[in-house]
């Protein structure tokens, strides 16, 4: 799963997710990708699930490039732990998505295989996502 | 190249209210500069500019750009979407010389159906989407067309063989790959396992003789 080497802090506040992407939101890499609709957090493991998801349903022959990299720990306190005693521990890595953000990407030779690939990836996500396309109309 | 007309408006408010105000009313806002003139803030009609810029040159068109009145040779710049939406939120457009060169950016269309590669697993990735070219507004190409039907595994089209039109001069460095054909770690796995069972029939083969 993804995960940063070294971080300058343990443990980060939460934030906010107001707004839509202000980068990272046209392909840069494929022919198609998954753009995310909705605020959220992505999990390294919902992440890694979409991954597995994409790369097992085009088998060989693509190309897949993940845009979005989880570097925010989320902390946890222990189950039936009573309030205060300070922050929990770090439990897992998310990554923050903005509605617009293009979170995947890839390059296959069938268009119809790498949508099913696409769709079967957008199931794992947590939030609403579409596919998108190279073509643009003004 | 391919030249259109298309009619702006100046005079526009500034500001984000109101740019959004403009949008909302099927407007959208831009500006026109160039060598030597004062910028100028104008809005063009959102359907008018797709019709614009819905010929066979795209967003390279040259544009017949109609400004109170005045006629700007005219190719877009710069064009901003909406991240969602993907709406043309903003368009710079730059005024130009025909007889002197610009930099463009010509989109890279591949071509045909790499069948060697595809039996392989391998995939034709195109390294590039557009290609920067210096030119004149009257000689800028539509689009490169590559032919990939020949291509094999561990090929490379580079800068310096895509044929360029006369009059039109690549800006990047000669070596830069266009197209390469890579074989993925599955393909590659897949391929070292058959050529290792096909090494283990043969040798099976030898043994039985």
């Amino acid at each position: 799963m993804l995960m940063p080497r070294k971080v300058a802090h343990r443990k980060h506040q939460r934030g906010r997710l107001n707004g839509v992407a202000k980068g990272g939101t046209d392909l840069a890499f494929g022919e198609y990708g998954i753009q995310a609709l909705e605020p959220g957090w992505l999990t390294a493991r919902q992440i890694e699930a979409a991954r597995i998801a994409m790369t097992r349903a085009i088998k060989r022959g693509g190309k897949v490039w993940i845009n979005v990299f989880p570097d925010k720990p989320v902390t946890k306190k222990p189950a039936e732990t009573r309030m205060g005693s300070g922050k929990g521990n770090p439990e897992f890595w998310v990554a923050v998505v903005k509605p617009g953000r293009v979170l995947f990407e890839l390059s296959f030779p069938n268009e119809e295989t790498a949508k099913a690939a696409m769709n079967k990836a957008i199931q794992k996500l947590p939030i609403k996502a579409r596919i998108i396309t190279r073509e643009e109309t003004y | 190249m391919s030249q259109t007309t298309l009619v702006a408006t100046t005079g526009r408010p500034t500001g984000s209210a109101a740019a959004r105000r403009l949008r909302a009313e099927g407007h959208i806002p831009g500006v026109l500069y160039g060598r030597g003139m004062t910028p100028i803030s104008l809005t063009v009609e959102r359907r008018e500019l797709r019709v614009a810029l819905s010929g066979p040159a795209g967003v390279n068109t040259v544009l017949s750009l109609e400004v109170d009145g005045a006629k700007y040779p005219a190719v877009v710049k710069e064009l901003q979407r909406h991240p969602i939406r993907r709406t043309v939120n903003h368009i710079d457009f730059l005024q130009v010389n025909m007889n002197e060169e610009i930099t463009v950016s010509v989109p890279v269309r591949l071509e045909g159906e790499a069948k060697a590669v595809l039996s392989e697993g391998g995939l034709v990735d195109p390294a590039v989407d557009t290609i920067e070219v210096l030119t004149t507004p009257n000689n800028m190409p539509n689009e490169f067309v590559i032919d990939i039907t020949d291509m094999q595994v561990g090929d490379v089209v580079r800068l310096a063989d895509v044929p360029m039109p006369s009059g039109v001069t690549a800006t990047g460095d000669p070596e830069m790959p266009v197209v390469t054909v890579i074989l993925t770690r599955a393909a590659a796995a897949a391929n070292a396992g058959d050529d290792e069972a096909a090494e283990g029939e043969g040798s099976e083969a030898a043994e039985g003789e």
